[in-house]
């Protein structure tokens, strides 16, 4: 009977990783393939499509950044994730502090007007935004577009913030307003440090966002030289008889850095989508 | 006189720390809803003056089969995306919880789609997609079913599906780690209770960990179904442009073919009120289930 009862769970501890490695496998190795992709000779490129590339060829990147113009790309998609967050934290920072520490008429219904943005499924009103923006001479201009998209990550950002100022005992600013801080001092010094956490998950979950944006991206920048790198990447597809070792290193460069934050940031990327999600 | 400065200006201060997101926020999430309705009324190309319709763009909208089509799609592709990602998700989770070793490295690994965008996923997956020399159908050969190798991109039976299944090949790990957090914060107790009362494993999924994941499940279907529409739009823009014809086509690309190819701005405002009315329960839904707590406990 015991014999029969460890059989049994052995046999469904085998099918359980086997299940669990063919998920591991069809996710990593199209990274894999594309990383290997990259570095493989375009002549040779055929004979060997699924292996390791039997030399590696670096002259790849350099005809893809050339080609493609990376380096504008780059500095167009740092321009515009930067001024995005340089925007956004300070905004969403001061009214989700307020909503959840001070006491003021309207407060419940200013929080709850804040919040409509959930309502409405992403993209969902995307050209109609991009109308606006239009009107408003935003569009092909990188800071317009960081504006547009701040305005646009208002309420997740206010949501996710208010609910770790509301989780900070109550007596911090009180003791800090008889150490004779003001207000905005007592916010700024005392309070702000303390929720650093919750920042580097805004910082993370909405950087990222912005860094991979493609579809307010893709209306709005019309120019080649303003645009950012998920627009940049497109200009390798759909050309029959470009190189593809070129683009897949095109490819591997836009991906690169954010595997690398991805690695350093695990614990930011996961602990900030389940605080996004469940908390509340 | 001081004093009543400071009074006044403590009085003001709260409104001052939340004017800026109100501004912000009216300018690019409100606003575009009352002008994209008010444009929708005009005959406009986004460049020229504006031409009073009425509601005649409506009327086209309403009888434009190819508007309905996309529609079409955009639910079928977000069902099919919502029923999978959540299906697969829970799924791994349950089998990554009760294992002691090498589940923080399977989560990691698993999650790391979700950081790359969409066109650099759409590109690759266009080629292992490839008839030529794609990896689909390299493996499929390997394995003896290359019987099973399909014009994945180009027949219009199955483009929709192919395309899907890289969303969700993209966001499985995103629903893992959210139904493994779930699953983590139900009590051993109950489990060891049914035991003693001799439960099977179906009976305990059944009776313990659906009812107590409940939440959770709701807001990952939600977050599903309302994270399809701008998916689909990056997707299909990269991997097939809505083709082959029209098999692919969802209301993005089409509201975004009707206003920079046919340069019919006001018309492509309509199709979005459109679409916007058909999804807003679906929004206003997943509103309501992430502040319920809020509510409960304010």
């Amino acid at each position: 009977m015991k014999n029969r009862h460890t059989a049994k769970s052995a046999i469904s501890t085998i099918l359980i990783w086997a299940v669990l490695i063919f998920f591991l496998v069809i996710t990593i190795y199209p990274v894999i393939w594309m990383i290997f992709g990259s570095l493989k000779d375009t002549s040779t490129f055929y004979l060997n499509i699924w292996g390791f590339p039997s030399e590696p060829v670096w002259k790849n990147y350099i005809g893809a950044w050339q080609y493609g113009d990376l380096g504008t790309k780059y500095l167009n998609t740092i321009i515009v994730t930067g001024v995005f967050l340089l925007i956004l934290l300070p905004v969403n920072c001061c009214a989700a502090y307020t909503i959840a520490r001070m006491n003021f008429r309207f407060k419940k219904a200013i929080y709850t007007f804040l919040l409509i943005g959930l309502m409405i499924p992403g993209g969902v009103l995307g050209m109609p935004t991009y109308s606006v923006a239009l009107k408003l001479g935003l569009v092909n201009n990188l800071i317009g577009l960081s504006i547009v998209l701040a305005g646009q990550a208002i309420s997740f950002g206010v949501f996710l913030l208010r609910a770790f100022f509301v989780s900070l005992p109550k007596s911090l600013e009180e003791a800090a307003l008889i150490d004779g801080c003001n207000r905005f001092s007592a916010f700024a010094k005392i309070i702000l440090p303390l929720i650093k956490p919750a920042i580097m998950i805004q910082i993370v979950f909405s950087g990222l966002n912005t860094w991979n944006e493609y579809f307010l991206s893709n209306l709005m920048l019309r120019t080649d030289a303003l645009k950012t790198l998920p627009l940049g990447v497109i200009k390798f597809i759909g050309e029959y008889s470009t190189d593809y070792p070129q683009m897949f290193a095109a490819l591997t460069i836009s991906t690169l850095p954010m595997i690398i934050v991805y690695i350093l940031a695990q614990k930011q990327f996961i602990t900030g989508l389940t605080a996004g999600a469940t908390k509340g | 006189m001081n004093i009543t400065v400071s009074k006044k200006l403590d009085r003001v201060f709260p409104y001052l720390m939340v004017l800026p997101a109100i501004v912000l926020f009216i300018m690019f999430v409100i606003s575009p809803f009352f002008y994209g309705f008010y444009t929708s009324l005009f005959k406009w190309d986004g460049l020229s003056d504006m031409k009073w319709l009425g509601f005649t763009n409506y009327k086209h909208v309403f009888g434009d089969p190819q508007f309905w089509n996309a529609i079409k799609n955009t639910f079928v592709y977000a069902l099919v995306i919502t029923v999978f990602k959540n299906g697969i998700g829970l799924a791994l989770a349950l089998m990554l919880i009760s294992r002691k070793h090498g589940t923080t490295f399977c989560r990691t690994a698993l999650y790391m789609p979700v950081t790359f965008s969409y066109v650099v996923i759409g590109v690759l997956w266009t080629w292992v997609y490839n008839p030529t020399f794609g990896i689909l159908d390299g493996v499929l050969n390997l394995v003896g079913l290359g019987g099973l190798s399909q014009g994945w991109l180009s027949d219009p039976d199955i483009a929709l599906y192919s395309v899907a299944a890289v969303d969700i090949w993209k966001w499985i790990g995103f629903h893992l780690v959210l139904y493994y957090t779930g699953l983590q914060a139900i009590p051993e107790t109950y489990y060891e209770a049914a035991d003693i009362d001799g439960a099977n494993w179906f009976r305990k999924f059944w009776h313990i960990t659906i009812p107590q994941l409940n939440s959770v499940i709701v807001m990952n279907v939600l977050l599903a179904i309302t994270g399809a529409f701008v998916n689909n739009y990056n997707l299909v823009n990269v991997m097939t442009q809505g083709g082959p014809f029209g098999s692919t086509d969802v209301s993005l690309t089409y509201i975004v073919r009707t206003a920079f190819s046919y340069r019919n701005l006001g018309q492509a405002n309509a199709m979005s009120m459109v679409l916007f009315a058909m999804v807003f329960i679906i929004g206003f839904a997943q509103f309501k289930v992430m502040t319920r707590e809020e509510n409960t406990t304010d």
